[in-house]
């Protein structure tokens, strides 16, 4: 019965009413007759004729109507009982009609503010709704019913046009697939409205106007000459708006303990110490605001306090020296006791406490004021160089009231994204779709190292306001603003190109590996699986160990699955582990790029995309691998920094000779290549080369075995096929005969050598064969040069 | 049926909102003149100027000096927060009056189209 709408209850009817006497022309129509009443009625009565005072009561009428429209029509309170007619928003009942259906709804709804909110950043549109309703009166209860709930569920105020857009969606029997295809989840519309709500009560918040002390605040503090130029007060940001405008429900725990320090007697000093981007200075600008609003209830010790951000540049610039540093912090500390009502701050505190030329300690003259609590004072630090700090200065570490901040998780960041999208829509003058958000969570999660949530995203969406596309700002803008800004190179081939790729991986890596069928199929099997999703996502996309004698193609097929997948060698980042033979290596393993850009983590944090190369992986120190576990387990791996570089975009390949001769045993033995591979892996714990646990992290373990006279003959062909296209600009060509070839192959083949010394002796032979041809006038443009075994075996006396 | 919930609108709801909406312009004049915190440091120095002269100088002399600066502070500070405590009350007087005096005006503006018209017929005039 609740959800039975009537297009005659007092809500509809005001509702309508509501829709006419607030439209633009009605209002200007009521005032202009207002005054025109007025002053009629006044000249009449000015010419003695009493019929004025009937136009001036007459004046009365179009008053009310105004005043009734203002304060009452334009938000009709809800009803009592619990029904859709008590529910329904103004702009709905204005629109509904007598016989409603789901589809008349869907012509209207997003002219609705939350049906609107919805339809572009979400793109729940007209269109993709009308694909999926019927104009049938009877469907329409069901909907109410489930609009109810839906806002119960999402504590709207009423049921608006958005609700009633998802709960369109809800009562679809299919709707989980077709929010799928819209790679959305019915939970992500509940909060597209808790959104919505959340911004509209920003609004009406807004719109109140702050108590913020009045005359008498400023008369009972000082002047702060000194402090103007020496500092900025930000709680003077406060007075007119909200500033910083984060929801502060997530550092509401934060904001109450430095209430609570400043409220108190004891050390007047807060220090807020987390990594980058947790939020530090936005908790200290909510803070300012908390403390202004005079509707608090909070000490009169702190009410009031303004809060001046010390500059340090401005300090270094006017005071070089040590002395006379000292002596202007010393008058800047005086003038804010006399003040009576600052706290100052020291925004990224490590500098006022540096030792060396070119920085400033101030650590002496702070100290004393720290320790009795003379000046308020509020420090902001890095987590690491608090560490730092305390270890040189520890009776500063211990003078403060610490208050560790920690980065958020992915509920409070996309919360405080939200937060943060009207202000970025008004910087850049576009629209953050829903995707937009969530993109630049999960891609600043992998690729924004220097800052901690919800700092790291928050810079992400921030830099993707300069890619819109049609102006939104959508995850294809993220992943835009990645490439250009952090220097990610994403992916940017075609679903079809990627399949076809795929399936004719083998194809492709044969293409310039001979042999070796059985890895390059395990590999490519691997790809597949990773590439059709049955992938974790927290891992590498393949991590596989190759084993077998030098020279067999094991580091070429990292080299072709590097170009078959990522597109080109470019994307191979190469650690020869036989560097790395000390505990002390592992320092070097993960050092920050800024010191040295050929680390393992420096050069994966550039090129997220690569196929990570392992070189020798028997000759690192136990160590080293120890480091390597983490890497294979969860795709990550933390540098020097403590920052987290992803791994999960990279392809890890690691090579070892170790084995070797148990290989060509065991297959001289007849054994086939899984038997190999069991007694192989079996003999290299046994032998303590390698720990289970190091071997258990590999997607795949290849067996490359010793390649054969067969396999050679072709391997004589990719390396013609490649001098050849050396030759190419020179137009000369050079074929071999078959006999020479085998000639090659019976110089060129060594067991314990593979295929490496093949290259030498063609270099030795055809190359010189045809560089003496060119160079004696033999070989001219467009010649082809045909080379016999007499040629070869001459070549090779 | 418009017309009745109009009505009643106005002579319930209607006359709260104009109750709120006055209580509010009060607040907001109380808090731009901040007459309570005035009261509350009406002795106080005037933005705290003489405080830092404190004995700089050092000695009974300097005392002294630092005593009389403040006591002129002190002087200067309550001469200006009267004079504010004073221009604060009487605008909120003048703003509690208008307000009252509309508010008890309220109920009668839905019957001025009437009385206008028993008032024309009087023939009163000016």
């Amino acid at each position: 019965m609740g959800a039975k709408y009537s297009t005659f209850s007092m809500r509809s009817v005001e509702a309508r009413a509501d829709k006419i006497l607030n439209s633009t022309l009605v209002k200007a129509l009521l005032v202009i007759s207002f005054i025109t009443l007025i002053a009629f009625g006044g000249a009449l009565l000015f010419f003695h004729y009493s019929i004025g005072w009937m136009v001036i009561g007459f004046a009365a009428i179009p008053f009310e109507f105004l005043i009734w429209a203002k304060y009452e029509l334009k938000e009709i309170p809800i009803g009592r009982n619990n029904t859709i007619n008590d529910l329904l928003s103004n702009e709905c009942l204005a629109r509904l009609g007598s016989h409603p259906t789901p589809q008349s709804i869907v012509t209207w709804f997003y002219k609705t503010r939350s049906g609107n909110f919805l339809a572009i950043r979400y793109s729940i549109t007209p269109r993709m709704l009308e694909a999926i309703t019927k104009d049938m009166p009877e469907d329409i209860t069901p909907i109410f019913e489930k609009a109810i709930e839906i806002r119960e569920k999402t504590e709207s105020e009423v049921v608006s046009g958005g609700v009633l857009a998802v709960a369109i969606i809800e009562c679809r029997p299919d709707c989980e697939q077709i929010l799928k295809s819209m790679k959305l989840e019915l939970s992500d519309l509940y909060d597209g409205l808790l959104w919505f709500n959340y911004l509209s009560g920003l609004v009406k918040g807004m719109r109140k106007r702050r108590h913020t002390g009045g005359f008498a605040r400023d008369l009972m503090f000082g002047y702060t000459p000194l402090l103007q130029n020496y500092t900025v007060n930000i709680s003077r940001q406060h007075e007119t708006t909200r500033g910083g405008n984060v929801s502060i429900s997530l550092h509401r725990e934060q904001i109450q303990q430095m209430i609570d320090i400043f409220s108190k007697g004891g050390r007047q000093n807060v220090a807020l110490i987390g990594p980058d981007g947790c939020g530090r200075s936005t908790i200290v600008n909510e803070f300012a605001s908390e403390i202004l609003n005079a509707d608090n209830k909070i000490s009169s010790q702190i009410k009031y306090r303004q809060i001046f951000k010390l500059d340090a540049a401005a300090l270094i610039s006017s005071a070089s020296e040590r002395g006379e540093m000292e002596t202007l912090m010393n008058r800047i500390l005086n003038e804010a006791y006399y003040a009576k009502n600052v706290i100052l701050w020291l925004e990224n505190a490590e500098l006022f406490f540096e030792e060396g030329t070119g920085s400033i300690d101030i650590s002496n003259v702070l100290l004393p004021i720290l320790e009795n609590g003379a000046v308020r004072v509020i420090l902001t630090m890095d987590q690491q160089k608090f560490l730092e700090i305390s270890s040189r200065k520890a009776a500063l570490a211990n003078a403060l009231n610490k208050i560790m901040i920690e980065p958020a998780d992915e509920e409070a960041t996309i919360k405080v994204m939200q937060d943060r999208v009207p202000l970025l829509e008004d910087k850049f003058g576009v629209i953050y779709t829903f995707w937009s958000l969530r993109e630049s969570y999960r891609l600043s999660e992998r690729y924004v190292h220097d800052l901690v949530m919800p700092g790291r995203a928050i810079s992400l969406l921030e830099s993707a306001g300069n890619f819109p596309i049609d102006g939104y700002i959508t995850d294809a803008s993220v992943q835009q603003a990645i490439e250009k800004t952090v220097g990610v190179k994403m992916q940017s081939s075609t679903d079809e190109e990627d399949k076809s790729r795929l399936l004719n991986m083998e194809e492709l890596i044969h293409k310039r590996l001979i042999g070796q069928d059985m890895a390059v199929r395990a590999v490519s099997d691997a790809l597949r699986r990773a590439a059709a999703g049955v992938r974790n996502e927290n891992r590498p996309i393949g991590t596989f160990l190759f084993l077998g004698p030098t020279g067999v193609g094991k580091t070429e097929l990292a080299k072709a699955i590097s170009e078959v997948y990522f597109g080109g060698e470019g994307t191979i980042i190469r650690i020869d582990l036989n560097e790395y033979v000390s505990a002390d290596d592992v320092q070097r393993l993960i050092a920050d790029g800024a010191t040295d850009e050929l680390s393992l983590t420096a050069q994966v944090m550039k090129h997220p995309f690569s196929v990570v190369l392992l070189d020798e992986i028997e000759k690192a120190h136990p160590l080293v691998l120890t480091t390597l576990l983490q890497l294979l387990d969860e795709g990550i791996l933390r540098d020097v920094k403590n920052r987290e570089v992803s791994f999960r975009d990279t392809i890890v390949v690691a090579t070892s000779n170790a084995g070797a001769n148990s290989i060509r045993d065991y297959i001289d033995q007849g054994l086939d290549t899984s038997k190999i591979k069991e007694q192989l892996t079996n003999d290299l714990i046994s032998s303590g080369e390698f720990k289970p646990e190091f071997l258990n992290r590999f997607d795949e373990i290849c067996i490359f075995q010793p390649l054969s006279k067969e396999a050679l003959l072709s391997i004589v062909d990719l390396i013609i096929a490649s001098t050849n296209k050396t030759l190419e600009p020179r137009k000369i060509t050079v074929s071999l005969e078959p006999e020479a070839k085998t000639l090659l192959v019976e110089h060129g083949y060594d067991p314990k050598l593979g295929a490496r010394p093949m290259r030498r002796i063609v270099s030795k032979t055809v190359e010189n064969i045809v560089a003496r041809a060119v160079l004696s006038g033999e070989a001219d443009s467009g010649a082809s040069i045909t080379i016999t075994p007499d040629m070869i075996q001459a070549a090779l006396d | 049926m418009l017309a009745v919930s109009f009505l009643q609108w106005w002579y319930s709801r209607g006359w709260g909102i104009y109750f709120r909406g006055f209580r509010e312009r009060l607040s907001n004049i109380a808090d731009f003149f901040s007459i309570g915190l005035l009261v509350k440091t009406l002795f106080q120095p005037f933005k705290q100027v003489s405080a830092d002269e404190t004995g700089e100088r050092g000695g009974l002399q300097g005392s002294l000096v630092a005593f009389f600066d403040r006591l002129l502070s002190r002087i200067i500070g309550f001469i200006v927060r009267t004079g504010l405590i004073i221009f604060g009350i009487i605008s909120m007087i003048i703003t509690f009056v208008m307000g009252l005096a509309l508010a008890i005006v309220w109920p009668c503006i839905p019957i001025l189209p009437v009385a206008g018209i028993i008032i024309s017929v009087t023939g009163l005039s000016f």
